[in-house]
């Protein structure tokens, strides 16, 4: 028999757990949750980059451990809370159990179905869309409305990033790059029923007539948060048939070594629109051939 | 496959052994009853939060339901732990280490108290 896996697995219970101890306010407190389902937490102090956190078991006794190398508190909670859903989703032991302990890379870069799913229940665990929503209304449009839903939830810069483009109703797309690499890129669902764009895959080189391909030559913009904003085209970024012009805002994210760009415009055009243009190319073009 | 149906087995098992209808196991554990049916049926996984209140609520170990012991009060002491574990440093392994035997000092005082 086959057990649903997945997203909206994740976000079912995710939400299930919020519901159950009672929690429907910003921002959600990983440690509170552990502590409530008797899973202890301590630090594993390190500098080096690798292991994000670990599920631990002894008899029936669970522990996570979570790195603090990175010195990002939305990092590290976003970490415990995806040992959480180790420990809180159907199926994992399954997987888990085989080794005692559990080490996880937290980010949305896993590939591991199972590292998935809890990367997605942390995403909802700590911006369940029952306040997201009501909040992302409230923050507005671009880089300053990710940073002011960062603060609110006390998440990380590019997980709030990510969870934006996911709800944000404009046409938006965030993109995470390193040097002249994109990373990965989420693309609002506007965005991403705009005709005829490609889709930024993972390793393709970074646009070179976007500010990000030159903010990212200089390596202290990343390391020190630098920010730059300015016009940039639909085109340059997603191919098409359409100039649109967009707003590129840019930040370095410091010790994560990577670039968040947030492209966003309120001036997409519609389907109807671009109907009536195409119809009215059409009813020209004959004209001048004659 | 077999840890699986090693589990609907003990579960059906060792709640018929205490007596408890599905309807109050789930009242002892806080799941629902039609959870408790999916498990025994096997229609559903459960997670290490389920075994645990399971576990509790049964009196035996999570280790047991599972299969992974043959002893409803056993434990697998020496797990082969850590899956990439030649990721951590030493001082890292060190603390991984500690962590486990606190729990275990936890899994203790928590037994003491039955």
């Amino acid at each position: 028999m086959s057990h649903p896996f997945g997203e909206s697995n994740a976000r079912h219970h995710s939400e299930l757990l919020l519901r159950e101890l009672e929690i429907n306010s910003f921002p959600v407190c990983p440690f509170l949750i552990a502590d409530k389902l008797n899973v202890e937490v301590r630090q594993l102090p390190s500098n080096k980059k690798g292991v994000s956190g670990m599920l631990l078991r002894n008899d029936d006794q669970f522990g996570i451990l979570y790195a603090t190398y990175l010195e990002n508190s939305g990092f590290e909670r976003f970490s415990i809370s995806h040992e959480i859903g180790h420990y809180y989703l159907p199926g994992h032991p399954d997987v888990i159990l085989v080794d005692g302990i559990h080490q996880s890379h937290a980010g949305f870069i896993s590939y591991d179905k199972y590292e998935m799913e809890a990367d997605y229940f942390a995403a909802n665990l700590l911006m369940p869309k029952f306040l997201f929503e009501t909040a992302l209304d409230q923050a507005g449009v671009g880089l300053d409305g990710i940073e002011k839903l960062a603060a609110q939830c006390n998440t990380s810069l590019t997980a709030t990033a990510i969870r934006y483009a996911q709800h944000v109703p404009e046409a938006v797309a965030i993109i995470i790059s390193t040097n002249d690499l994109i990373d990965y890129c989420f693309m609002s669902d506007t965005l991403k029923e705009f005709r005829g764009l490609d889709w930024l895959r993972k390793g393709t080189p970074v646009p070179s007539d976007t500010f990000t391909h030159n903010f990212n030559k200089k390596a202290s913009n990343i390391s020190q948060g630098a920010r730059k904003d300015g016009d940039t085209n639909l085109q340059y970024w997603f191919g098409g048939d359409h100039e649109i012009e967009m707003l590129e805002e840019i930040i370095g994210l410091g010790s994560y070594g990577k670039t968040l760009t947030v492209l966003s415009t309120s001036d997409l055009p519609t389907e109807e629109d671009l109907d009536e243009e195409e119809a009215l190319m059409e009813s020209w073009t004959p004209r001048f051939r004659r | 496959m077999e840890s699986k149906n090693i589990f609907q087995e003990r579960l059906v098992e060792a709640r018929k052994k205490r007596r408890l209808s599905q309807d109050e196991l789930a009242n002892k554990t806080k799941l629902q009853a039609s959870a408790i049916s999916h498990f025994e049926t096997g229609g559903r996984k459960p997670s290490f939060d389920n075994l645990k209140r399971l576990a509790d609520a049964l009196e035996i170990t999570s280790d047991y339901l599972l299969g992974r012991t043959n002893d409803p009060s056993g434990i697998i002491e020496n797990d082969p732990i850590y899956r990439d574990f030649e990721n951590l440093t030493a001082q890292e392994r060190d603390i991984a280490r500690d962590f486990m035997k606190s729990l275990a000092k936890g899994s203790k005082k928590r037994e003491g108290r039955k």
